[in-house]
């Protein structure tokens, strides 16, 4: 039976550690590859040995595919590719081919300088991971090999995230990564085509919530401001929200971003423009809208100047560097705010503070007093329960898969997708396969002789009616023919057989061959008014093209021997005229 | 967009906390359950409607450390279909099962929250002595340890039935068929109700059908719709009632027939769909209601200090979140459809509208008088 295969990998439900491995006619296929942060053992990396327990990754899978750069879905890549061990490629856009190596570099930095970890990957495997890396261009059909064919389609939600389908032959699955189907300042929404997949792979992370409009997110942002940042992803949706709202609030207070890492950032963003969203390619023609009026390159001493400025400082979880440095001038000023803008690894300044300390130990044992005010917002973009059906409605998938979700907690969406839809839909836990029967179609070419036979016969073709054929199937290297077995004969250079059948019938009669002959005749010719029944010079009766002889029985006079013989095309006839003449022969008036 | 953002702007004065959302569909219910969940329901006609029970946002439920939550959604924790349209939805406390009522009238339906699963089921229904389906029966629960369903579309169908074994344990036993517009328990023996018609009553179950009523208001209501709520904190008239034209009438219920105050709300149009007006109490301020129900406002007055007739009244804050959010680009402006005070929180309402849309918000006092 084929079938389409889905194990998603790794422990435990919550959120982090996206790895899903896909097995689709023959061919397998690992999307994703993230790491959990919230564990420091191997419980952040997913379980790879449910992918082989013996033999060689890279024998196994097929092809990796990477949807965007956030570390819930490529951080274990280079523990993966450099560490397990595998060799072949990794397919992801060139947004994240660019941006990944970045984020990889600086979590590695805050795991084995910040956290004294040991056993973690390092700065050498990052880049011999995304040295195996192929970089994909939007809805452009890449061929990983002969059958095995990818598409990646824009998804919103962060720079290069994509969503992907996974083709062979008739077969396919899509899977959505992470994606949000409302278009935000500067990335558009997800979009995908009628494809009609085998199976939608989708997060349900979000799937039973209803989210917060995106205005009322700005808004709370709006009312309050140092922001330390992921230098990348969210800081210019941020830039672009404040430098509009600084415009028409007339506001005179200065915004800083500061220098280093976040200035690669909006190199990359101007890299690629062709991903943001409309809007944004637009303007960027009559002005750059990643050159801001209102916000400034940030020089350390203006942390000293006096009067109010939002910076946006790097690195995100406060744990080094200028954002530190900002922190520590401003911490002991109730009036002051920090937002922190995503989640922070513990042990960094950041999830401290998040967790309620408000007294740090510092280097050099000095503790320090938390007195501004601390905010955490979530800025990430992502579907919620709406989202979810306005994308299944637009690729029309024939199944629906749920990962990262309790199915006792998902039984309402499950049946909200399954009656609106009318698919089904799958929810597994970690580690659990879920197999999808398919029944793929198989393309067949008709020979046009066969089809004119077929026409000849008369009757039309009914667009609803399944039409029986008969024909010869012939499978030569991939190639499916349907031909008449005449033809069929010849290309093959076959002769045809003939297959005859003979039955005996011994039926009681005294008088001559000849004239029970004539009996069988007088008695066939009246009970089977729709055939042509004749009798022969020599004797014979044909039905059809059946033969009938009688011979006298070798032994005894008194019985005759019908010897009833037909070819294997009238099978049908001559069981009938043979059951018909075992009931015996009326007898003669 | 432009009004919109400039809204959005002016919303930063206005609010302390604002929150929109979208449900699948509209809703003209807003149920609690305890103070962390809230029930809505679709009313389409033509369609399956999706009952869900939502719970709120924490940021929304805690009372301090708010700024460390950084969760703004609401989560599905429990959903469930129903082919009729949900117009009335009550929860029957400390219990897992809900009773709603919708078209056709001629009988309410009983449902129950799963305990090991997020699914709502429909698990009975109870009989309305009304065979009229074109109406459809206002519910309210008496709570207690064996529940009771108080339920009717006209006074003469008015009776409780007791939830388990489906006996009435009242009846109104009168023949006046007048339309009712709202039902409300306020103890286990007490209900008011409120007829079309603005004739109202405070009825104990003790007795034989006597209620205490007002005088039907007066001549300007002629062909009015009336809608009411009793709860009323702090000293003054605790029972309010609204009628479509936008006239407030505030009543104690020690005397139903002489109105404490009678005044015209300033709402530019009367209700285009009188069974959408609300009035509420607020929960957790002295003299405070809500009104709703005649566009896409919901207005909130301080009635302190109100007395007699004919005085001019301003709203203290009229939330117009619905009209400026109004992403859909559907060209007819939204109606609220209900709205609810949040058990806690004394300033932070929920509102919803046609266009499915969800607002949580909390005003600032700019008069601080409530």
């Amino acid at each position: 039976m084929p079938e389409i295969r889905v194990t998603p990998l790794g422990a435990g439900q919550d959120v982090g550690r996206s790895c899903i491995l896909v097995s689709i006619a023959g061919k397998n296929v690992m999307l994703d590859c993230g790491m959990h942060m919230g564990f420091s053992d191997d419980r952040r990396f997913p379980d790879f040995s449910y992918i082989t327990r013996s033999g060689r990754l890279t024998d196994f899978l097929d092809c990796v595919i990477i949807s965007h750069f956030h570390l819930d879905h490529c951080g274990a890549l280079p523990y993966f590719s450099e560490m397990v061990g595998y060799d072949g490629p990794i397919y992801m856009t060139q947004p994240t081919q660019a941006i990944c190596p970045i984020l990889l570099e600086d979590y590695r930095k805050i795991a084995v300088d910040k956290k004294g970890e040991a056993n973690f990957f390092t700065s050498q495997m990052i880049k011999d991971c995304m040295k195996k890396v192929v970089a994909v261009h939007l809805h452009q059909t890449v061929q990983v090999d002969d059958e095995l064919e990818i598409k990646a389609y824009y998804a919103g939600h962060v720079l290069g995230a994509a969503m992907f389908q996974i083709k062979v032959g008739s077969e396919s699955v899509v899977y959505t990564g992470d994606y949000n189907m409302t278009p935000d300042r500067h990335l558009g929404a997800a979009w995908i085509d009628k494809c009609r997949p085998n199976l939608l792979i989708t997060e349900s992370t979000y799937a039973t919530t209803i989210r917060d409009s995106k205005r009322c997110r700005e808004r709370d942002f709006l009312k309050k401001v140092l922001i330390p940042v992921f230098a990348l992803g969210r800081a210019q949706e941020l830039c672009i929200l404040l430098e509009t709202f600084w415009e028409r609030m007339d506001l005179k207070a200065p915004i800083y971003f500061s220098t280093g890492l976040t200035e690669k950032a909006n190199h990359y963003y101007k890299l690629f423009i062709p991903w943001t969203n409309q809007k944004i390619r637009k303007t960027f023609v009559q002005r750059n809208m990643f050159e801001f009026k209102h916000i400034k390159a940030f020089d350390r001493a203006f942390a000293d100047s006096p009067g109010p400025m939002v910076v946006f400082a790097t690195p995100g979880m406060l744990h080094a560097g200028q954002s530190l440095q900002i922190f520590r001038k401003w911490a002991g000023n109730e009036k002051n705010m920090v937002i922190m803008p995503g989640y922070c690894v513990q042990g960094t300044v950041g999830h401290k503070i998040l967790s309620g300390q408000r007294k740090l130990e510092m280097e050099g044992r000095q503790v320090l007093e938390v007195k501004m005010q601390v905010e955490y917002m979530s800025f990430s973009a992502h579907a919620d329960a709406k989202g979810i059906m306005q994308l299944v409605g637009q690729a029309e998938p024939e199944n629906v898969l749920l990962v990262h979700g309790e199915a006792k907690k998902m039984e309402f969406l499950k049946q909200k997708i399954e009656q609106e839809f009318r698919v089904s839909c799958y929810m597994p836990a970690n580690g659990e396969t879920v197999t999808l029967p398919t029944s793929p179609s198989i393309p067949v070419g008709v020979s046009l002789g066969l089809l004119k036979r077929e026409m000849a016969q008369g009757l039309l073709p009914d667009a609803k009616k399944p039409r029986l054929l008969h024909g010869t199937l012939i499978m030569k290297d991939s190639n499916f023919r349907l031909v008449s077995s005449e033809q069929a004969l010849k290309e093959l250079g076959l002769a045809e057989h003939q297959l005859r059948f003979t039955c005996r019938v011994h039926l009681h009669d005294t008088r001559k061959e000849q004239e029970t002959a004539v009996r069988v005749y007088s008695h066939l010719k009246s009970v089977l008014k729709d055939h042509c029944v004749q009798h022969l010079p020599d004797g014979s009766v044909t039905v059809e093209s059946i033969l009938i002889q009688a011979a006298a029985h070798s032994e005894d006079p008194g019985t005759k021997v019908l010897l009833v013989s037909w070819t294997y095309q009238d099978e049908e006839l001559g069981s009938y005229l043979t059951s018909l003449l075992k009931k015996g022969l009326p007898q003669a008036s | 967009m432009e009004p919109a953002e400039d809204w959005l702007v002016e919303s930063l004065r206005l609010y302390q906390d604002f929150h929109a959302f979208d449900l699948s569909g509209a809703t003209r219910v807003l149920e609690w359950i305890g103070d962390k969940g809230i029930l809505v329901a679709g009313y389409e006609s033509l369609k399956k409607n999706e009952i869900l029970h939502l719970i709120l946002p924490l940021r929304l439920s805690v009372k301090e450390n708010q700024g460390l939550l950084p969760e703004r959604d609401f989560k599905v924790r429990h959903g469930g279909f129903s082919d009729r349209s949900v117009f009335d939805l009550k929860y029957v406390p400390d219990t897992r099962l809900l009773v709603t009522s919708g078209l056709p009238g001629c009988y309410l339906q009983v449902w129950q929250i799963a305990e090991d699963s997020d699914v709502i089921k429909a698990v009975s229904t109870i009989d309305v002595r009304e065979k009229e389906g074109h109406l459809w029966p206002r519910v309210a629960i008496f709570s207690s340890a064996a529940p009771g369903v108080l339920h009717g579309a006209r006074l003469s169908s008015l009776k409780v039935v007791d939830l388990e074994s489906q006996k009435t344990t009242y009846s109104s036993g009168v023949s006046d068929g007048e339309l009712l517009s709202s039902l409300q328990v306020l103890d286990a023996h007490t209900f008011a109700f409120c007829c079309t018609s603005g004739r109202l009553g405070l009825v104990d179950t003790r007795q034989k059908w006597t209620p205490s009523e007002n005088l039907r208001p007066g001549s300007g209501s002629a062909g009015g719709r009336w809608c009411a709520e009793a709860g009323g904190r702090g000293p003054g008239p605790s029972i309010a009632s609204l009628g479509l034209d936008g006239q407030l009438c505030l009543l104690d219920p020690r005397d139903l027939c002489q109105p404490v105050s009678l005044v015209q709300c300033p709402v530019s149009t009367p209700s285009p769909d009188p069974e959408l007006l609300r009035v509420t109490w607020a929960p957790g301020l002295d003299n405070c209601l809500a009104i709703s129900g005649f566009d896409g406002t919901v207005q909130v007055y301080d009635v302190t200090s109100w007395g007699g007739t004919g005085r001019q009244v301003e709203p203290v804050f009229t939330h117009k979140g619905h009209i400026f959010l109004d992403g859909n680009g559907i060209d007819a402006a939204p109606l609220v459809t209900t709205h609810t005070w949040h058990p806690c929180k004394p300033r932070t309402l929920l509102s919803a509208a046609s266009d499915a849309s969800l607002h949580v918000w909390d005003w600032v006092d700019l008069h601080a008088a409530c």
